[in-house]
C-alpha cells in the first residue's frame, strides 16, 4: 500500500479541495494530463461537490432549540418584542467576544479605524446569521437587489451576479457600521453565506486583520469604495470570490 | 439555570457557539440520523461548550463547536445505536483490501448521473454511509472544513481523513452515478 501522500486516487481529491500545495499541483496536473481515468475521477468528484453544495437544502437550527440553549445559559431572551434591543446588546457581546478572545496578539500589531471596521462588519455578519432571515431583500436578481437599496442608502452599491462562478447571489441588507448606514450583499457558497459590504470611504484596509472570530475577511479598495467581504468559507474560497467579484465589477 | 457563570462567559458563548448552531444541528442530523435525536444531542453539547467556554482558546470556534458536537452524537451513538459503531476498524481495514481491486470491478460511475441527482437521492445516499466516512464527507462537502480542521474534528491524521474522503465520495458516486432501480 502506497502512503495517502502519494496515491493519485488519494490525491485526485485532494487536488480538487485545493488542499496540495502549488509545487504538488502542478506536479499532480501533469498527472491528470498524462491519466484520463484520473481526469475522468476529477471530473466526477467535482460533478458531486457541485451536487451537494446546490441541492442539499440548508438548513438553519430549529428556532425552539436555540431559545432553549439561550436560555439554559442564561441567555434568556423573554419576548419576540424585546428581540430588537436584546440583538442590539447581542452584537455588542459579540464585538467585546472578539477583543476578548482574540487576545492581544493583533491588538498590538494592528491598531487603526480598519480594525473597529472589520470587527462590526464581523459582527454584522454574525447577527445576520443568527437572524430568522439573514437579508433583507430576497433575490438572485442583481435588478432587483440594486434599485432596493435606492432611497435606503446615499451610494448605490455595485451589485453583480457571480452565479456561474459557483457564488449564488442571495440578496441584501443594510448595516449601520458606526452611525452610518452600509449597504451589504449577500452571496452563498454552497452552505454558507457570504457578506460583502461595500463603503465609501478611501481608507487604508490593508492592515486589517485576515480572521476575526473564526470568520474569514478579505478587504480591497476600489474607485474609492472599500469592498469587505465576510464568511466562514475557507480562506483561499473568499479569495476566489473576491476575484470573482472584482474581474465581474470590473468588465 | 447557569449559576456561578459571569457575563463574560454568556458574552464569549454568544460570539463562539451559537452563530455555528446551523452547523451544529447538521452534523448531529447526519451523525444520529435524525432532527429530534440531534436536537438533544446539540443542546447536550452546548451545555458542555458552555461549562468549558473559559478554556477555549479562541482560534476556530466553528471547528471547537463541531468537536464537542461530535463527541455528544457519538455518545448518543453509543447508547442508542450502538451496532453504527462496532465495525469502524473492520471497516477501514475492509476498505483497504477491497479498494485495491475495486478499479476494475464495478461499472465506472458516469459525471451526467452524478449531476442529476436529486436533493432526496443524495440525502439517502449519503445516510448509508458508515459514520466515520459520512461525517467526513459532511465535514468537506456539507460544510467546507479544510483537511486540517476536519482531522483536528474527527481526531485522526490527515491522511486518514484523506482515505475516509476518498471512499466516501467513491461509494457516494457509485450509488448515485450508476443506473439501478
Amino acid at each position: 500500500m502506497s502512503a495517502p501522500e502519494q496515491d493519485p486516487r488519494l490525491l485526485v481529491h485532494a487536488y480538487v479541495d485545493g488542499e496540495l500545495d502549488p509545487a504538488h499541483g502542478l506536479e499532480f496536473e501533469r498527472q491528470l494530463a498524462a491519466a484520463p481515468s484520473l481526469a475522468a475521477e476529477r471530473e466526477r468528484i467535482e460533478a458531486l461537490r457541485r451536487v451537494i453544495g446546490e441541492r442539499l437544502p440548508r438548513e438553519s437550527a430549529p428556532p425552539a432549540l436555540v431559545r432553549r440553549i439561550e436560555a439554559a445559559v442564561g441567555l434568556a431572551q423573554p419576548a419576540r418584542a424585546a428581540s430588537r434591543p436584546s440583538w442590539r446588546a447581542l452584537a455588542a457581546s459579540v464585538v467585546l467576544a472578539c477583543f476578548i478572545g482574540s487576545g492581544g496578539t493583533w491588538l498590538a500589531l494592528h491598531s487603526g479605524s480598519a480594525d473597529t471596521t472589520a470587527d462590526l462588519l464581523v459582527a454584522s455578519h454574525v447577527r445576520s446569521l443568527m437572524a430568522s432571515q439573514p437579508i433583507d431583500v430576497a433575490s438572485s436578481d442583481s435588478h432587483t437587489v440594486k434599485p432596493w437599496f435606492n432611497g435606503r442608502i446615499t451610494d448605490a452599491p455595485r451589485v453583480v451576479e457571480l452565479a456561474d462562478e459557483g457564488f449564488p447571489l442571495v440578496g441584501g441588507r443594510i448595516d449601520v457600521i458606526g452611525r452610518t448606514p452600509v449597504a451589504t450583499l449577500v452571496y452563498r457558497r454552497r452552505q454558507h453565506l457570504i457578506s460583502l459590504s461595500e463603503i465609501p470611504d478611501g481608507h487604508d484596509t490593508s492592515a486589517a486583520p485576515r480572521t476575526i472570530a473564526g470568520y474569514n475577511v478579505v478587504s480591497w479598495n476600489e474607485a474609492g469604495v472599500n469592498y469587505w467581504a465576510v464568511s466562514d468559507v475557507s480562506e483561499p474560497e473568499l479569495d476566489a470570490f473576491a476575484k470573482a467579484f472584482r474581474t465581474a465589477s470590473s468588465g | 439555570m447557569a449559576s456561578g457563570s459571569s457575563d463574560d462567559d454568556r458574552a464569549r458563548f454568544a460570539s463562539v457557539v451559537l452563530p455555528h448552531l446551523a452547523d451544529a444541528h447538521a452534523l448531529a442530523r447526519w451523525i444520529t440520523g435524525n432532527r429530534s435525536d440531534a436536537e438533544d444531542v446539540v443542546q447536550e453539547a452546548c451545555l458542555r461548550a458552555f461549562r468549558g467556554i473559559a478554556g477555549f482558546s479562541g482560534a476556530n470556534g466553528r471547528a471547537w463547536v463541531l468537536t464537542i458536537v461530535r463527541h455528544a452524537a457519538y455518545t448518543w451513538l453509543g447508547k442508542n445505536r450502538p451496532a453504527a459503531l462496532v465495525m469502524t476498524d473492520d471497516l477501514e481495514a475492509a476498505e483497504r483490501n477491497r479498494a485495491d481491486g475495486a478499479c476494475d470491478g464495478p461499472p465506472t460511475p458516469e459525471t451526467a448521473l452524478i449531476a442529476k441527482t436529486d436533493a432526496a437521492r443524495l440525502e439517502s445516499a449519503i445516510a448509508e454511509l458508515p459514520v466515520p466516512f459520512r461525517e467526513t464527507l459532511v465535514l468537506r462537502d456539507v460544510q467546507g472544513l479544510d483537511y486540517r480542521e476536519i482531522a483536528d474534528v474527527t481526531k485522526v491524521p490527515i491522511g486518514t481523513v484523506m482515505s475516509r474522503l476518498a471512499r466516501a465520495r467513491g461509494r457516494l458516486m457509485a450509488s448515485i452515478g450508476t443506473d439501478k432501480p
